[in-house]
């Protein structure tokens, strides 16, 4: 056997953990590929949203030089709006594309981020460091939100600037489901929402394709439940109501469009309307039709219209809508809810590193 | 003091036990053998010291009393894992880098001198890395966080003779000027001897043998002499295993003192393979410093 000498070991003094700069540092030398990838599909997305934006600018000028902004429906308005409804195709593709970002990162970053680690054994290194494993997972995690977070932001808001002239001409809105959830902070809280679910099912499950597929299902269903229901009922909380507005149309029930569709004020969005009959009741759907039936049906009605037709008879039309004002509350609202939710889940996650055993 | 110390420590995957009623204390400046088939426990209880499972029941400590897997246990710790894992994806250089930043007395000029003279070039990806270069980076990586404690397990299971050589020379040359403990796992028991002076048997979740390696093999002698007298031989010893041919004998004992043989009968040095192939043929032969309670219907029970 062989015989070494050996120096008995003597106890030593605590050293100072390892500092965040440092954590820092190892998160880039493991992750500078991801982030480098990741930085390169943001920046095209930028380049995309501002020719696209560019390619707008001299019609939307023209549009506000000839006072359309105030009158829409006089001719030559018209055609520029007609120009706008005819080139959306940058635009809406701008629109699914950062709809999918949010799943794309949860599925690419945030799934492998610990599965990949428990799959081929790295973790026994990681987590055999000197530094706690929640260290270890709370810098790496807060770095890549922090990166995913303001390069998201920072497109949502281009969406907004880019999303401005056809709001104005009224063709879309940023209230509408679509634009809700790509535009401003929404963007942001929906990716750190899907980064955030995918590293805790990474590190609930421990393989890596299992962990993307699932993400994949969940952070996509819910964008898309998003899209066709959940806005549409946070939307409605708290409407205001006003007899002001005639719409062109006189439509009754659901509306969800942009107020400037309706002659009502830019930025706005239009909840619901309704008639109430001469007693200020609320009417159903067939004596709302019945109502609008007999206006158009009367002699009188296209001498006096359909404003004046309604106020001899004592129907008021009522719509409900969010004011513009109210764009910015909503959207850090369903923000604020995104965002503690991945919140919990970053908490779930570390908790499960910690014990994991 | 003691390097890691256990008292009833026991670890359950599901319903399966890895290790049970684990009473362990290895001393300090010892290079341990962690031996026993596969299923052991061996990987368990080397994950409990460093803290990558933990107790479902007792207690595991490091280095004195630090709790396995706290932060200053990890500090002082280095553990090199089964199959040496590491990003396979990072250049050799970016892998120093990553556990230079993990750790505060992580000496890089030691790390990349050891490189050097491995010849293992810096800019080459790990997963392009030999198994055997693979190893020696982890051990590398290791060594140099100046450990007190340093846990290899199953080092030397996918590496060739030479690797194998070449690895534990890199350990020997660490333990010769830093005097650091080692504990390493392994089933290769040929080469043990040349490398540990500390032995710890496992087998079936239990520890079956424990001690300084000299001392059990100083404990233990191979009697050998007519088939027909062995019972009566093996009356005076505490027989650890018996094989009889037609006319021939030979019984692996436990020494206590002096004894007489009876004429006839000739007693031989035991080597350490066939020490811990023999304990480990015989689940119920124990050499330990407590008792071994095997009670089968306690697992039973678990698996039920």
């Amino acid at each position: 056997m062989t015989t070494v000498a050996v120096v008995p070991v003597s106890p030593r003094r605590h050293e100072h953990p390892v500092p965040w700069k440092a954590m820092v540092r190892v998160t880039w030398l493991q992750r500078r590929s991801t982030l480098i990838g990741l930085l390169l599909v943001f920046v095209a997305c930028a380049v995309a949203i501002v020719v696209g934006q560019a390619g707008t600018h001299a019609t939307y000028a023209s549009f506000v030089a000839n006072g359309c902004v105030q009158n829409r429906f006089h001719v030559p308005c018209v055609t520029f709006a007609n120009w706008f409804a005819e080139n959306t195709d940058l635009f809406s593709a701008m629109v699914i594309a950062l709809h999918v970002v949010p799943v794309v990162i949860g599925v690419f970053v945030g799934a492998p981020l610990l599965s990949r680690e428990l799959e081929s054994g790295t973790f026994r290194f990681t987590w055999t460091q000197g530094v706690s494993r929640s260290r270890s997972v709370v810098t790496t995690l807060v770095l890549l939100a922090l990166f995913v977070a303001v390069a998201t932001c920072v497109l949502g808001l281009l969406l907004n600037w880019f999303a401005h002239p056809f709001e104005v001409i009224g063709i879309e809105s940023q209230w509408q489901s679509g634009l809700f959830d790509t535009t401003g902070p929404m963007l942001a809280a929906w990716t750190l929402f899907g980064l955030t679910l995918g590293t805790f099912l990474g590190a609930l499950i421990g393989r890596t394709v299992a962990a993307m597929a699932l993400t994949a299902a969940i952070v996509g269903g819910l964008l898309v439940a998003s899209f066709v229901w959940l806005v549409a009922r946070l939307e409605a909380i708290g409407a205001l109501a006003t007899n002001r507005l005639m719409p062109m149309g006189l439509n009754v029930g659901q509306l969800n469009v942009p107020g400037s569709q309706f002659n009502g004020p830019i930025g706005s969005w239009l909840v619901r309307a309704w008639f109430t009959g001469p007693g200020g009741k609320r009417l159903d759907a067939a004596a709302a039709s019945n109502v609008i039936g007999r206006m158009y049906g009367a002699p009188a009605n296209g001498k006096v219209g359909p404003s004046r037709w309604l106020s001899v008879h004592h129907y008021i039309y009522w719509v409900s809508y969010q004011p513009a004002s109210r764009f910015w509350i909503f959207q850090i609202i369903a923000a604020a809810i995104l965002i503690g939710m991945a919140a919990l889940l970053a908490f779930a996650t570390v908790r499960l590193v910690r014990r994991r055993a | 003091m003691n390097v890691v110390e256990t008292s009833g420590l026991a670890k359950r995957y599901r319903r399966t036990w890895a290790l049970r009623d684990c009473n362990l204390s290895v001393p300090a400046g010892r290079i341990v053998a962690l031996v026993g088939p596969n299923g052991a426990g061996k990987t368990t209880l080397l994950h409990c010291a460093v803290g990558l499972c933990t107790a479902t029941n007792g207690n595991i400590t490091v280095l004195g009393d630090l709790g396995a897997g706290s932060l200053e246990a990890l500090e002082r710790v280095a553990f090199v894992a089964q199959d040496a894992p590491l990003h396979k994806y990072l250049s050799v250089r970016s892998m120093v880098a990553v556990a230079r930043n993990l750790n505060p007395r992580f000496d890089q000029a030691q790390a990349e001198e050891r490189l050097r003279g491995l010849e293992i070039p810096p800019d080459r990806k790990v997963g392009k890395l030999s198994g055997g270069q693979q190893a020696q980076l982890a051990l590398t990586l290791a060594l140099a966080r100046d450990p007190d404690l340093l846990v290899l397990d199953e080092p030397l299971a996918r590496l060739d003779p030479l690797a194998r050589h070449d690895f534990m020379a890199l350990v020997m040359a660490g333990v010769a000027a830093s005097g650091f403990s080692v504990i390493f796992s392994s089933h290769v028991v040929s080469e043990l001897e040349r490398f540990a002076d500390y032995l710890i048997v496992l087998a079936n979740g239990r520890v079956q043998m424990v001690g300084d390696i000299d001392d059990l093999l100083t404990s233990h002698a191979v009697l050998s002499g007519p088939a027909e007298e062995s019972d009566l031989v093996g009356e005076q010893f505490t027989v650890v295993q018996t094989r009889k041919a037609t006319r021939h004998a030979e019984i692996l004992v436990r020494t206590t003192g002096e004894s007489r043989l009876p004429s006839g009968w000739e007693s031989d040095d035991v080597s350490l393979e066939e020490l811990v192939l023999a304990y480990l043929r015989d689940p119920s032969a124990s050499m330990l410093p407590g008792p071994l309670a095997t009670n089968e219907l306690e697992v039973n029970e678990v698996a039920r």
